[in-house]
């Protein structure tokens, strides 16, 4: 079953693909995206975890056929534990985070599928690269790999701004691209930095030489090299100083394209993260980096928030503010504060994923984005101002759902490492969260109605709601029982500590 | 280090330099694609000097070709790997900044990079 290792990428990417051109063949579209869709979050579940090796090409020591017929000075040495080929590494962390990635895949699929007619083949195709890139970035254990999808990510996430239609959308996607235009080469630049030093870009075999002495690892080119690889970092993720750009770019999306564009965040932030942390752990100031990176991200976003006038740009920049938690649990580099940094990913893609859907609900009812123009919604749709207030419950840490157990469990992490300074900071944002969060909430669904305000309630497609049932769900399991995540994660932080 | 290798790695880094001032200092769009490619450019050149081997001959094993020989003087074929990918991967990313700034240029009858403001 380790061959559906690889299918977790190639499916979408062939999906995407036959979509492509099956471009206006509207209900061949709709079965193939959603069945697709539906398949994508059952892969990592039957999967058995290991290592993948395109080609065929496993490590010569594993591979004793090969070994005969080599020269002694290559089969006596270490060489015969590097990997030859691209290498894809799937273990219970994986597992989860592709899970968790699938199912937002899904809802966001199967919400664009249904609010549209006659359903773009190019736009689904944008929406299963992206999702292909994300997890490949994920499973890879190859630097080169992980930057080749980092760039197709990217382009993505950019197509799927571009066919948005929103006003401002093209702008947005050329100013995304121009910043990733200069991020995307530095983290190659970091890349070409550590092949020139190891001689490899298998990120296990880059490890296994520096730490047994095959390398000096106190040569300055690999803490040039970790600056580089955290730049891309910062850029993938959305954190400062791409923070204005990340946020503008979920508010330029359509709101099911926001929940997903959000989801790649989070995991690309995981994902290269776990990497920084295991090829330059022994580095300090890489920690401190991740950390300080972390925690003005967490403050630019939420003060950023408070000042938005328009509701997509305020959770844009709460989504932004929030990833800063995922930062600090990983820089501490403690067990348990990259447990909790891992389920506060998790935690996060899908609140998220949730109050974007939810925000998008706002839009088909009015087609206003303008916090101040809207007031009064309540009365209108209940129930869905009930999810609404649920979820923002979630995002700012209300027991007993999700988010409290990963933000208590990393403020407990950083009183333990001993930063109970950084503990009163998550506390204190936390808070203003919450209370930016209520005023938005307030002014939208409480305030008495404006006059001339246009309401139509029926508009709101049945599938958002019972995509955000589903997310909810999902949050309130995992708060109740939140070892079904955080037992997860072992294989990742033995790997790394 | 010889002179050549040294050389290009000069030279990349004075690409990648050029690039960036370009990016952020000139107005204009296209110009300023055209400074992202010699950034991606300049980080290509620094791979490829990396694979550089003086007197090195191509990888590809040949019959006739003992291994030994081979292995002593193929030059190692990993960076240009790269380079190939990276250059793919470049062309494709200007190519869909081209087209964006293509329709923006019929929407708003320039190339300055004003009009990305809001």
């Amino acid at each position: 079953m380790k061959s559906l290792i690889a299918l977790m990428v190639i499916l979408p990417i062939l999906c995407g693909l036959l979509l492509n051109l099956l471009h206006k063949k509207d209900r061949t579209i709709k079965i193939l995206a959603l069945t697709v869709a539906i398949i994508l979050p059952i892969i990592p579940l039957i999967a058995s975890y290991g290592a993948y090796y395109f080609g065929g090409y496993p490590p010569i020591a594993e591979n004793p056929t090969i070994a005969e017929y080599l020269p002694a000075y290559i089969t006596r040495s270490y060489l015969v534990k590097f990997h030859p080929a691209i290498t894809y590494i799937f273990n219970s962390a994986q597992r989860i985070f592709i899970f968790i990635l699938g199912i937002v895949a899904f809802l966001a699929i199967f919400t664009s599928l249904n609010e549209v007619k006659k359903p773009s083949g190019v736009y689904s195709f944008l929406m299963f690269m992206a999702t292909a890139a994300v997890t490949a970035i994920v499973l890879a254990d190859d630097i080169f790999n992980l930057y080749v999808f980092f760039e197709i990510a990217a382009i993505s996430q950019a197509g799927i701004i571009l066919s948005s239609n929103i006003k401002g959308s093209y702008k947005m996607a050329l100013r995304y691209l121009f910043l990733g235009g200069v991020a995307a080469p530095m983290l190659l630049l970091g890349v070409a930095l550590l092949l020139g030093a190891i001689g490899n870009v298998n990120i296990s075999d880059m490890i296994f030489a520096m730490r047994n002495g095959l390398i000096d690892q106190g040569n300055p080119i690999f803490l040039t090299a970790a600056g580089l690889i955290i730049f891309g970092w910062l850029y993938g993720s959305g954190l400062p100083p791409f923070h204005t750009i990340k946020s503008g770019l979920y508010s330029k999306a359509l709101p099911h394209a926001a929940s997903l564009i959000q989801a790649f965040s989070v995991f690309t932030l995981v994902a290269l993260g776990i990497i920084i942390l295991r090829l330059f752990y022994y580095i300090p100031v890489v920690r401190w980096a991740i950390i300080i990176f972390s925690i003005a991200g967490m403050a630019l976003g939420i003060s950023m928030a408070i000042m938005q006038t328009d509701f997509k740009r305020l959770i844009g920049f709460l989504a932004v503010g929030e990833l800063g938690y995922i930062g600090i649990g990983l820089g501490l580099g403690t067990t348990m504060s990259i447990t909790a940094g891992l389920f506060q990913a998790v935690n996060e893609a899908l609140v998220t994923a949730c109050l974007f859907l939810g925000f998008g609900t706002i839009l088909y009812q009015t087609g206003i984005s303008e916090i101040d123009k809207l007031g009064g919604l309540l009365k209108y749709r209940p129930g869905v101002a009930g999810l609404m207030i649920l979820a923002g419950f979630i995002m700012a840490g209300i027991p007993p759902f999700n988010v409290f157990q990963s933000k208590l469990m990393l403020i407990e992490s950083a009183i333990s490492a001993g930063f109970p300074e950084l503990a009163i900071i998550m506390i204190l944002l936390s808070i203003v969260t919450f209370m930016t969060f209520m005023k938005a909430y307030y002014s939208i669904y409480l305030k008495p109605e404006p006059r001339g305000l246009e309401v139509k309630a029926e508009r709101i497609p049945s599938s958002t709601i019972f995509s955000m049932i589903i997310l909810l769900v999902i949050c309130t399991i995992l708060g109740i029982l939140p070892q079904l995540a955080t037992s997860q994660f072992g294989s990742i932080i033995h790997g790394l500590l | 280090m010889i002179p050549v290798q040294l050389a290009s790695f000069f030279t990349a880094a004075a690409l990648i330099l050029i690039g960036i001032i370009g990016v952020f200092f000139i107005d204009n769009l296209i110009k300023k694609v055209i400074a992202l490619s010699f950034i991606s450019d300049g980080v290509n050149l620094f791979l490829v000097t990396l694979g550089y081997k003086p007197g090195g001959i191509v990888y590809i094993y040949m019959p006739g070709m003992s291994s030994s020989w081979f292995a002593q003087n193929a030059s190692y074929p990993l960076p240009f790997a790269l380079v190939l990918t990276s250059i793919v991967i470049g062309a494709s990313t200007l190519a869909v900044m081209l087209a964006i700034i293509i329709i923006l240029y019929h929407r708003h009858g320039s190339l300055s990079s004003k009009i990305l403001e809001d």
